[in-house]
């Protein structure tokens, strides 16, 4: 989630409003504050409210909150003649663009920071890294209209932003360096996208990099901004833009897109209107505010609100990109009440608690083997062939008995485990520096062709730990869960992780449930680990109902 | 009067009054030396024995007294010389050299002569007899303390000091010797034996040998906390396979499918497929899109099957929940879950690829967000928290959310977890009716804030040391 940095000069001064009321209240607005310095606050705001990721966005929504300037404030756009064509080349690439001139703007170090900021955390949230949507500033006294979107072939040419010297689409691609970090986008393509001037140059490539000829500097009054992407996520970061400009005094004006077949005129700064049942608000926050406090709360949160009979008409600013449903607004008049005002209250909703057979099987072994003197652990169900199965003389499919991680982050983690019993040969060696005797379980989930089972394990190691000693635990074990059981000799070549002879499997009602016995020195050597084991594994999920899975 | 076994032994094997080096002791009595120490002093104690420890001085000579043996002492010389009628002082001086000095301080302290001018007298006879111990010293014989004096400080023979320790028994016990018991055996309790006879008495101050507690995973103990608390509040326990779709994991919870915590950076996925309840996709589908008929304006954008139906480790125990309501729609439903949950992240000391999650969810007609906070704090108390405070919060799949945060004295305010109220977008496609109040947090944190952990890895990568330490005990 973006981190914003507000330095408090700006933003008290946009506030009108004291660092101290503000650093109390800001968290009830909806954030996280990361760190508070004498000259600025880092402020994480959610990704719903991409408005907040500018000073200009969070001190509109703190003179609202901190009653300074409560309800809607009104964004005009004045009409002009700026205008785009757009090429039936291009549509096939990004096909939307839209844009918006700001007029009398001094732009000075703050606006170039907070602009840098906001865009940033644009393109990332919104844009999801400039695929979905991607935004260019220009000076708009380099820019000579009207303008030409269209899709150019690779060998189209122009100076990109920080160079000197005329590029290809091709050379920024593999050479500038955000035509490197970004070229994913476009890959594939053999059209891309290009908005050209009237004097045939390029200004931007978009979501690339723009021209150097329309670099911003401290001498800029006028821009130009122009959004590229697909869809309705060109409008939300216009808007919040432009909303962002205008806040700044600059004189918003519009911009006419000239489709093949349609036209538009952006940027669009009229508020949304959303009607909300007072009966929903009653329900969904449990609790009857009165019309004043609604209203109140809606204008605290800078909406336009109306009150009905049954409802209120909302009128949602144009920056507000997250109302999706009158419930978003709803949770804007509980954030506007105050969440620190609502009186909690214990839900009357009656029902019986009930355990699930899982965990009440789970529980019984536990229990059992804590009462065999076994100290219990937990592992991850993260592990590695190499682990679950090469290690211990096993052999094992993928999908029919386990689960491969398609794109493992480690060497350590490619499957889910299928046995508990190498997870705690591995405990062992990781402990070969504790007293002797070690003994240890782990009652737990391994998954079996994507389903999970519940299964007990168990190891002893000491100088003198042998076949009788863990054949009693096992004996008492089953003797504790109620069934009779017979053992069965491995053979080595079916499991050889024990000893030949010295390994067996436990057969109830001629159906193998578990495994014990001496593990095999080959096994022991590759877990480095240098005094004999005795172990044990039973799959519960063979012996009782375990209850329904989700 | 109660002796032990090995008093017993001792005073068997010895004569009253006789002092028996400790060696010989222990070959009289056959025992090892520590025990005729350990039962000569308990018999000290009680008046039997006693033990005697004696510091016998060997006498050596030093390199001077060796010196002095073989050519005789200065001042014996000088004295042989003034004999033969040698006088001067100058010659004299020539003939001792640098022990002139010493021989003439030793025979004036004497007063066997007196320094006239330049010339020696002698005044008297003299007899030498410290060459004569020196030469006992030298040959080990015993010399009287007191002609040894004179020759210490003159540094011709010096001492190392021998510790030898004799037992005595001073008288026998006068009741016959009977042992008293050390081990009450089964023929002791079974004859009778131990009638009348008394119990050798132990130091109960000295520790024992360490034995280690077989018990439960201290973090196990705040799982099992967890679950009695929401069985108390009448909560159905879930549990679901760690395997699931896409689908149930993110596309039934309202997150649109291009969302970044979708990404495989994020997530594990599984490269195979799974099918879906089609009359779900359905609406979820039309919901992502345009809001279907639940009031909202959906994503826009597409929907794909395929990303639906492709496998995933469960990122949040919330594709159990709201399965489980899917499949219970009507209210009233309390259920939670607390089990396994997987993110694609590296191994740190607060990030696990896979850690426990604590959910509860409620299902009713007539619960709204001050229902949820009633819960919350209802919960938080049963854990310990006393002090809980709400903030606002963001989660794709509730509308209000909220963050909770506890008091915990020391840290200051703690974010514990995430709640909400489902979105309409979530419950309408299921079928589910009535509005859902939900929570959920991960335990690891839990856990750091109760063990004291600052290291989640303690938790999954088991240190037996550790958990052979932590007491069973809550702290």
């Amino acid at each position: 989630m973006p981190v914003i940095t507000l330095y408090w000069d700006e933003l008290e001064r946009m506030v009108g409003v004291e660092r101290e009321r503000i650093l109390e209240r800001l968290p009830m607005l909806g954030c996280d504050i990361e760190r508070v310095e004498e000259d600025y606050i880092d402020v994480e705001f959610f990704p719903n409210r991409p408005d907040l990721y500018s000073v200009e966005g969070v001190a509109r929504a703190l003179r609202g909150f901190l009653d300074v300037e409560p309800g809607l404030k009104e964004y005009s756009v004045k009409d002009a003649d700026w205008k785009i064509e757009v090429a039936e080349s291009v549509l096939e690439v990004r096909p939307r663009i839209i844009g918006c001139v700001v007029k009398n703007i001094k732009v000075d170090d703050e606006i170039i920071r907070s602009l840098m900021q906001i865009q940033e955390d644009l393109h990332w949230t919104i844009g999801r890294n400039r695929r979905k949507m991607a935004i260019g500033v220009h000076d708009l006294s380099k820019v000579y209209f009207p303008l030409r979107y269209e899709g150019v072939t690779s060998d189209f040419s122009f100076v990109p932003l920080d160079y000197d010297e005329v590029m290809t689409v091709e050379e920024i691609l593999s050479k500038h360096p955000k035509g490197v970090e970004y070229a994913f986008i476009l890959e594939g393509k053999d059209r891309f996208p290009m908005i050209i001037d009237s004097k045939n140059e390029a200004i931007s490539f978009p979501p690339i990099i723009n021209a150097e000829k329309t670099r911003v500097t401290e001498k800029t009054t006028d821009l130009f901004i122009d959004v590229t992407g697909f869809d309705e996520n060109v409008d939300k970061a216009l808007n919040i833009l432009a909303s962002m400009f205008f806040d700044r005094g600059g004189e918003i004006q519009s911009v006419e897109i000239v489709y093949p077949d349609r036209r538009e005129r952006t940027p669009n700064l009229n508020p949304r209107e959303f009607s909300v049942k007072k009966e929903e608000v009653y329900g969904l926050l449990g609790l009857r505010l009165s019309d004043n406090e609604i209203v109140k709360a809606f204008e605290r949160m800078r909406y336009g609100v109306e009150v009905k009979a049954d409802s209120f008409k909302v009128k949602v600013p144009a920056y507000r990109a997250d109302i999706m449903h009158s419930w978003d607004l709803i949770e804007d008049i509980a954030i506007g009440f105050g969440y620190d005002r609502i009186e909690p209250v214990y839900p009357e909703t009656n029902t019986i608690g009930l355990t699930h057979p899982w965990f009440e099987y789970r529980d019984l072994a536990r229990e059992i083997m804590l009462g065999l003197g076994f100290l219990e652990v937990i592992t991850f169900t993260l592990t590695n062939e190499k682990h679950q199965y090469d290690y211990m003389n096993r052999k094992a499919k993928p999908w029919e008995d386990f689960v491969p991680l398609q794109h493992p982050l480690t060497e350590d983690h490619t499957i889910l485990r299928t046995s508990i019993l190498p997870s705690l040969l591995e405990v062992l060696s990781l402990n070969k520096h504790h007293p002797l005797p070690q003994k240890i379980f782990e009652v737990g989930d391994v998954v079996v062709g994507k389903l999970n089972r519940l299964k007990v394990s168990a190891v002893i190691t000491h100088s003198k730990a042998n076949f009788s000693e863990i054949r009693s635990v096992v004996q008492a074990f089953m003797k504790e869960i109620g069934f009779e059981w017979e053992a069965e000799e491995t053979e080595g070549t079916k499991d050889g992780a024990f000893i030949p002879g010295r390994g067996a499997d436990v057969i109830v009602a001629e159906k193998k449930v578990g495994s014990f016995g001496e593990i095999h020195p080959e096994v022991l050597e590759r877990f480095d680990l240098t005094t004999p084991v005795v172990g044990l594994e039973v799959d519960l999920s063979a012996l009782f109902d375990t209850g329904e899975l989700i | 009067m109660m002796l032990s076994p090995i008093e017993v032994t001792l005073v068997k094997s010895l004569e009253v009054g006789v002092e028996y080096p400790l060696a010989q002791a222990a070959k009289l009595s056959g025992m090892s030396k520590d025990a005729v120490l350990k039962a000569a002093h308990l018999l000290q104690e009680k008046g039997f024995a006693e033990v005697i420890s004696k510091t016998e001085r060997e006498y050596f000579l030093t390199e001077e007294g060796d010196d002095y043996l073989e050519r005789g002492l200065p001042e014996q010389r000088l004295y042989e010389l003034l004999k033969k009628g040698e006088d001067e002082v100058d010659d004299l001086k020539n003939k001792l050299g640098r022990e002139f000095g010493i021989a003439l301080g030793w025979l004036r302290k004497k007063g066997i002569v007196e320094v006239e001018g330049k010339l020696i007298k002698l005044k008297k006879e003299a007899e030498f007899e410290e060459r004569i111990i020196l030469r006992k010293i030298k040959e080990s014989s015993e010399v009287p303390e007191t002609k040894l004096k004179e020759l210490l400080k003159r540094k011709l023979v010096s001492f190392n000091e021998r510790k030898d320790i004799f037992v005595k028994i001073i008288k026998k016990p006068e009741t016959e010797l009977k042992e008293v018991i050390k081990d009450l055996t089964q023929e002791l309790l079974i004859s009778g034996e131990w009638k009348g006879r008394e119990f050798l008495r132990y130091d109960v101050k000295i520790p024992s040998k360490v034995i280690y507690t077989a018990k439960f995973h201290p973090y196990e103990r705040i799982v099992r906390e967890c679950r009695k608390i929401f069985l108390e509040m009448g909560f159905t326990e879930i549990k679901g396979n760690f395997v699931q779709s896409s689908f149930w994991n993110f596309d039934a919870l309202f997150q649109p499918q291009d969302h970044p915590a979708r990404d495989m950076q994020d997530t594990f996925y599984l490269d195979e497929y799974m099918e879906l309840e089609e009359n779900y996709v359905r609406k979820v589908r039309e919901t992502h899109l345009n809001g279907w008929v639940t009031g909202s304006t959906g994503w826009g954008g597409s929907w794909s099957l395929d990303t639906a139906k492709k496998l995933v480790l469960r990122t949040h125990t919330t594709a159990i929940t709201i399965h489980h309501l899917a499949n219970n729609p009507e209210p009233p439903v309390k259920a939670f879950c607390i089990d396994r949950v997987y993110r694609r992240e590296s191994i740190d000391a607060t990030h696990l690829p896979e850690f426990d999650q604590l959910e509860g969810v409620v299902l009713d007609k007539d619960v709204g967000f001050r229902h949820l906070l009633g819960l919350l704090r209802e919960f938080f108390l049963k854990m310990g928290f006393e002090d809980v405070r709400f903030r606002p919060g963001y989660f794709p799949y509730t509308e209000p959310s909220v963050e909770p945060e506890v008091y915990v004295e020391g840290l200051g305010w703690i974010e514990l977890g995430g709640a909400g109220v489902f979105r309409k977008e979530v419950t309408e496609p299921l079928g589910i009716k009535g509005k859902v109040l939900a929570w959920g947090l991960g335990m690891g944190r839990l856990a750091m804030l109760r063990l004291g952990m600052k290291d989640l890895r303690k938790l999954y990568q088991p240190d037996i040391g550790w958990l052979r330490e932590i007491p069973a005990i809550r702290k």
